[in-house]
């Protein structure tokens, strides 16, 4: 076996360092696993193609799992995809179980990761078989049941439908990109807005403005009375985690990163989607949903396993179609071409040696990444004793390096930070809702393009139902998640519900 | 409040020298930054473009003895930095995209001859190519030209606007030199990525799709029982182009195999006695006021570079083919290519 | 008689036109929102906007005026400078690190309530390290571009 000797000190050292530094980065508002892997390809040209894997599989997975980070702790998403670890893991901060969150949290994480490599390894190449199945309508279809999780997330139905609306139309500002087919025609501003608009508002921005400089705007307002050195939130407290959380966890675990494969899976669909999806599904089909959105480690489960799945997932199409799944992967192309390695339907039988690295990269990454969280937990939860006159400039300060770099260098990101921050802000005062709105945002690039595109193709509207057994399964799909949002609305109005 | 404001004013006058010191140390007799920001029109850190501006922007730095960053800002934003750089402290790199996007008509492209300076090429991405389905009943370009002529709709997807528009919008040109009048037939179908086209190929939505031969070379091995097998129909290199590759080829098809597919074996009328072809080239732009003498320095600076021989080995492992022309001569040598296009664009216009 | 029935749903999109397709539609469905929402609770709209009012200008309810509108000049006079300031140190990211420095120390003295000697040297330190830190691991060892 020739891979035998690949397997150094050296191979495993440099996943361990990727793990390291992509989980410091997702646990930096702002950064995210995109831009560890981005800012560390140059590096794997001195690498040479076994090693610079390692380091860059280290730094995905790493990325991916340090998001969850802030997301409990701090109520700000580390990436994208980790936007769901929010509605349960800082309540439950709040209570002190920052902690146990961020434990259970590791423990999906790991799961979902093993889980999508597993399914990576035995089944890549029928599975982009049926990838390539589902064309701009059944992603359409996938888009929308994404967005019926604003049905059942959020607080009031009317106001949190309009709030899902209005993040559609915030995303559909700026061009319709000819990248994704589009005619290049600005639509929704004035004229004097194309210069900085061309290009739209950018999501990470966008994320970390309403949730990271809301919060600090929201705080302020209210003058930090209680600081005097100490941390609003008791570190300790609460229950303590034990692995007897995950009792009766195994349909969630398997479903949520099942879910997080596929969606990986599918190109152009985006990762958020999946911790999304999984989420609702989660809420909509558990025995017990009702503690979700105040603080159940259910909800962490969902939305960790989920996007650690993506991992797996978003290397299917790349490395048997030569197509990446995601942001991530896309980069990932980047540093095989350089290495003169062609990726295409051919690459797994023409690199075996290359595959079967890849795959022992990914799942070690996996376990080194449980291995350092793990233990570095309890020093990393301390971030919520730090007072917030001296944390809160820091979050700014990185918030804008995390704008600023996530277009590799566009003060007009940073400007959009304090736009949707303020914007947040005011949100927050009219009773519009947050997450819906982000969810609205992330999703409706995709929703337009998939729409348009799949009545451009059709040039009916029936297609949406007749174009494949996929469509009516996904539509039945949609119309079960909706159903079960209104039926448990109103199960929940049946019982008295204190609030403002 | 006092100390307060003398250390700022301190760590202000620090930070300030340090700032000078670094970037009064570029080279001698060249007026460049020590800090080179090299801007390119995609936002893509694994695309060709990215790919071969670090390999250029890595030994320029090293020649000049300056730090210098590419940094994937996408085509409008790079564009808006370059002019806001007078000082020549941000360059940018880009390709044809960059004339092309202006003929199309696309939003906020501007003219280049006009608005910017146009610097040296530096190499050439060859695999620009038109796949169909390995059943497909097309079974060269010619066929494809024909079944438009007679009346039958083809149907081709790419991205519109640019590079992968002009291909179509020559073969389009062909079939109205032959069968005037019955270019419309031949249909453009927009979409966007490299995996939307293959998309629209699997789902029969287009007869024919812009490709690569980079990205699509595997696909055309694949046994024809396969759904997502392709062939291809048509590199638009020049031939001298493609005979430079290295003789390995791309994957399993070799060098001798992708001159089947350009000219003069494949044949697309530009016009009376000209076949059309187009090379994908990189080049460098500057802003309009940048200092002649810096740009002078650049061109140097690459001439050696390429004299050297070196990078040109890199380049063609990277199935790129070195392009290197100084400023003056790539300036006009772009200008000529770019109306000889439009040229095409107006025929099918009136 | 089939056919017929489903050319009813027939649609076809002008490229030249498809921007506007999807916002158009969106814009619709946003607007009969809003509606709706004026119309469900209209009685609630006035009140609300003038209790905002009141809030705003300091009469009425917990609001830390200084604090707040203090945060947003803050913020935006960084961003403001660090930009202006880029174009000084173009490509270095010294921007970056001089406004991190000035705009932390100032926000911490913002925010802090019952400063003492010892909190202002933390106060202190923390501006001067962190914002050094984030510049030399990112804008050095990464290679990140900072403004």
């Amino acid at each position: 076996m020739d891979i035998l000797s690949h397997l150094t000190p050296m191979f495993f050292g440099l996943i361990a360092a990727g793990t390291l530094v992509g989980i410091i980065f997702g646990a930096i508002p702002g950064m995210t696993a995109t831009m560890a892997v981005a800012v560390c390809l140059p590096l794997t040209y001195a690498l040479g193609l076994e090693s610079g894997i390692a380091l860059l599989l280290g730094l995905y997975v790493g990325g991916i799992s340090g998001g969850m980070v802030p997301a409990v702790l701090l109520n700000i998403p580390g990436t994208p995809s980790s936007i769901t670890t929010t509605f349960d893991g800082y309540p439950m901060a709040k209570r002190g179980e920052g902690e146990r969150a961020l434990k259970v949290g590791i423990v999906a994480s790991i799961f979902g990761g093993l889980f999508s490599a597993a399914v990576l390894f035995f089944f890549a190449p029928v599975l982009a078989d049926f990838a390539i199945k589902f064309s701009y309508v059944e992603k359409f279809l996938i888009i929308l049941l994404a967005l019926t999780v604003i049905a059942s997330l959020c607080s009031n139905m009317l106001m949190g439908i309009f709030s899902g609306v209005l993040g559609v139309w915030l995303s559909l500002i700026g061009t319709y990109s000819i990248t994704n087919g589009g005619n290049g025609e600005p639509r929704l501003m004035f004229d004097f807005m194309e210069y900085y608009l061309i290009d739209g508002f950018s999501l990470l921005p966008v994320l970390i403005g309403i949730f990271g400089l809301t919060t600090v705007l929201l705080d302020a307002e209210k003058g930090f009375k209680d600081e005097t050195g100490q941390g609003p939130i008791k570190l300790k407290g609460g229950a303590r985690f034990s692995f007897g959380i995950f009792k009766g966890q195994q349909i969630n675990l398997v479903r949520s990163s099942g879910i997080g494969t596929f969606v990986g899976m599918l190109p152009g669909v985006g990762g958020s989607a999946a911790s999304v999806l999984a989420y609702s599904q989660e809420k909509n089909f558990s025995r017990d949903s009702s503690q979700m959105g105040k603080g159940a480690p259910q909800g962490i489960v969902a939305s960790e396993s989920s996007n650690n799945a993506l991992t797996g997932g978003a290397l299917v199409p790349l490395l048997s179609l030569g197509i990446p799944g995601d942001s991530t992967t896309a980069i990932l192309i980047g540093a095989f071409t350089l290495q003169g390695i062609q990726v295409g339907p051919l690459f797994i039988g023409n690199n075996m040696d290359t595959w079967y690295l890849m795959i022992i990269a990914l799942v070690a990454a996996n376990f080194l990444m449980f291995g350092i969280m793990y233990f570095a937990i309890r020093y990393i939860a301390k971030v919520i004793e730090v007072p917030k006159f001296i944390l809160y400039p820091l979050i700014i300060m990185m918030c804008v390096v995390g704008a600023y770099a996530i277009n590799y260098g566009i003060m007009f990101d940073v400007w959009t930070l304090l736009i949707f921050g303020v914007f947040g802000y005011v949100a927050h005062k009219i009773g519009l809702e947050v997450v819906p709105l982000i969810i609205g945002f992330i999703l409706g690039n995709s929703a337009e393009v998939y729409f348009v595109k799949s009545i451009e193709s059709y040039g009916n509207l029936t297609i949406f139902f007749t174009k494949s057994p996929i469509a009516v399964l996904l539509w039945a799909l949609i119309a079960v998640s909706v159903a079960f949002a209104i039926y448990l609305r109103v199960c929940n109005r049946r019982q008295p519900i204190v609030e403002s | 409040m006092k100390p307060f404001w003398g250390s700022t004013c301190l760590a202000l006058l620090a930070s300030a020298a340090i700032g000078l010191t670094t970037s009064a140390q570029a080279a001698d007799d060249c007026p460049l930054p020590g800090n080179l920001r090299v801007v390119i029109g995609s936002t893509s850190t694994g695309g060709d473009t990215y790919q071969n501006s670090s390999i250029v922007v890595d030994r320029l730095a090293d020649k000049l003895d300056i730090n210098a960053k590419v940094d994937a800002v996408g085509a409008m934003a790079a564009f808006r930095a370059l002019e806001r750089s007078r000082r020549g402290n941000t360059v940018m790199i880009f390709h044809d995209q960059s004339y092309l996007g202006n003929l199309y008509g696309v939003n906020g492209y501007s003219d280049i001859f006009e608005d910017y300076v146009v610097g040296p090429t530096i190499a050439i991405n060859p695999g620009n190519a038109y796949l169909v389905p390995k059943d497909s009943p097309y079974q060269s370009l010619e066929e494809i030209i024909d079944a438009a002529g007679n009346g039958k709709e083809v149907r081709v997807a790419i991205q519109p606007g640019g590079v992968s528009e002009i291909g179509f919008s020559a073969l389009k040109n062909a079939v109205r030199l032959k069968y005037p009048g019955k270019e419309d037939n031949l249909v453009a179908v927009n979409t966007g990525s490299q995996a939307d086209k293959n998309q629209m190929l699997f789902d029969g939505l287009a007869d024919v799709i812009q490709g690569s031969v980079q990205a699509n070379e595997q696909y055309t091995q694949l046994p024809a029982d396969d759904q997502k097998a392709m062939r291809f129909v048509w590199l638009t290199a020049r031939h001298d182009t493609i005979a430079q590759a290295n003789e390995e080829g791309m994957g399993n098809t070799t060098r001798e195999q992708l001159l089947q597919y350009v000219e003069p074996n494949v044949h697309v009328p530009m016009n009376a006695d000209q076949d059309f072809t187009f090379d994908k080239e990189f080049f460098f732009l500057y802003n309009k006021d940048m200092d002649p003498a810096a740009i002078h320095c650049i061109d140097d600076a690459l001439a050696e570079i390429y004299d050297e021989g070196e990078i040109q080995e890199q380049q063609k492992r990277a199935f790129f083919i070195p392009n290197f022309k100084p400023s003056q001569e790539a300036a006009g040598y772009l200008k000529e290519k770019r109306d000889e296009y439009a040229t095409i664009l107006d025929n099918l216009k009136g | 008689m089939e056919s017929h029935w489903l050319s009813l749903f027939d649609v076809t999109i002008n490229f030249d036109q498809s921007h506007l397709f999807f916002p158009r539609i969106v814009t619709w469905v946003l607007v009969i929102l809003l509606a709706l929402i004026l119309l469900s609770r209209y009685r609630r709209v006035i009140p609300a906007l003038k209790h905002t009012g009141r809030v705003l200008a300091g009469r009425e309810g917990e609001f830390d005026h200084k604090r707040f509108f203090g945060t947003l000049v803050l913020t935006t006079g960084y961003f403001y400078l660090m930009s202006v300031l880029s174009d000084v140190f173009p490509n270095t990211g010294y921007s970056f690190l001089i406004m991190s420095v000035v705009f932390i120390l100032l926000l911490s003295l913002l925010y802090v309530d019952h400063l003492t000697r010892r909190l202002f040297v933390i106060i202190l330190l923390n501006a001067l390290i962190a914002p050094t830190l984030a510049w030399y691991v990112l804008a050095q060892l990464f290679r990140i571009t900072l403004p």
